[in-house]
């Protein structure tokens, strides 16, 4: 019998209002409170902790100190609440966003290696829920809100690459998108970007996909374009362009006795045809 | 302080308040809604509206890294108040609210608007 989808043991989890931890292979745990969602973890994604430490909000210690008082199956959210780390709608929509974004990347891992742990709760207590059916409904929509912005996988996994020059002569950027282009270093692809950001993934594949629409960040294609055009000859340097003359790709005119014998072969070959 | 429910407690009783939603602008997700018919449809739609405002906004503006405090569309029978709040690592999360024109006093909701999501985030 083949192994059930992740899909269907956490349908199966929701119909038995089910109480505890599922783990994912290595790649995530999903939490549940009778029936419904209240947590995602994934390894590929920040979780709540990372989110609010790169927020600078509270240090690596402080939060490792919240979650020692919390202990287990305390509330360590109300804890930071009461602490002043954060409001109490900020602590649900840092839960939200975190869940959202750890269920779009965890939910689509082929691991069928899961195991349920008994009433066993996240450390920072219950936030916010979602129902199984919901936050399928809600991975989708964000998948498909993705192909929307730009309609190819080719750069999720890809080092992230501004282009050295844009074609415009401006660009509108986002504040997310403008922290990508800086941080972006041609070895961190989006997510590993988002981790270093203090950014949820999915916002980051997103802002980079944008990019990439916009024309702004190297793709297949663009990567693809220096090739087809010739380099300038060393012995033969082209002039400099002045200021305010048309910048075309069309080559240059320069009576060159070679551009002739081209045109020349050109005509042979167009007649021959 | 308030949580996401009460803060759209509070916006539904503003004066002539319809319907409120809360939208996540990067992904254009419905979070929370009341008197909405189809919560996912009003955010997709207010969170491009907002986008198409920001966009229009920056390219008409001298100012750079401006910030929007809200935006008003005026229709037939409503108005619609957009609040962004800015949330510490992603966002901004867009508090939406129709409101009847004939019921509601505009300065005044927008006045309510940001004491709502001055209590939502702060901190």
């Amino acid at each position: 019998m083949a192994a059930p989808t992740l899909d269907a043991v956490l349908t199966g989890l929701a119909q038995d209002e089910a109480t505890g931890s599922l783990r994912v292979g290595k790649e995530g745990t999903v939490y549940y409170v009778r029936g419904r969602v209240s947590y995602v973890e994934c390894a590929a994604t920040p979780g709540v902790e990372e989110l609010l430490g790169a927020s600078g909000r509270i240090s690596a210690n402080g939060m490792r100190h919240a979650r020692q008082e919390a202990g287990p199956g305390g509330d360590g959210g109300a804890l930071l609440v009461d602490r002043g780390v954060l409001s109490r709608g900020e602590l649900e929509f840092c839960v939200l966003s975190a869940t959202l974004d750890a269920a779009f990347f965890l939910l689509t891992s082929r691991t069928v290696r899961t195991r349920f742990r008994e009433s066993d709760a996240h450390w920072l207590g219950v936030h916010w829920f979602f129902d199984v059916p919901g936050l399928l409904r809600e991975c989708a929509r964000r998948r498909a809100r993705l192909e929307r912005a730009w309609p190819s996988a080719e750069l999720d996994a890809r080092p992230v690459t501004p282009l050295r020059r844009i074609p415009g002569t401006h660009a509108l950027l986002t504040r997310l998108q403008w922290e990508l282009l800086l941080s972006a270093d041609s070895t961190a692809t989006p997510v590993e970007l988002a981790r270093r950001l203090g950014r949820p993934a999915y916002s980051t594949l997103l802002a980079v996909r944008e990019l990439a629409a916009a024309g702004l960040v190297v793709t297949g294609e663009t990567a693809a374009l220096p090739k087809r055009t010739p380099k300038p000859s060393a012995q033969q340097p082209t002039p400099p362009r002045e200021p305010g003359r048309s910048t075309s790709e069309l080559p240059q005119v320069n009576g060159d006795a070679t551009d002739v014998n081209l045109l020349l072969r050109l005509r042979d070959a167009l007649e021959a045809l | 302080m308030i949580g996401i429910e009460d803060c759209l407690t509070e916006a539904m009783s503003i004066p002539g308040a319809l319907g409120a939603i809360l939208v996540d602008h990067t992904s254009g997700m419905a979070v929370a809604g009341k008197g909405i018919a189809d919560p996912g449809r009003a955010a997709a739609g207010l969170s491009e509206a907002y986008r198409a405002t920001l966009d229009g906004i920056a390219m008409a503006s001298q100012e750079t890294g401006f910030r929007i405090e809200d935006v008003i569309v005026t229709t037939g029978s409503a108005y619609h108040l957009v609040r962004p709040m800015e949330m510490m690592f992603d966002g901004p999360l867009l508090l939406c609210v129709r409101l009847d024109v004939e019921r509601s006093n505009l300065a005044l909701a927008r006045r309510r608007l940001r004491t709502i999501t001055d209590e939502l985030v702060a901190s």
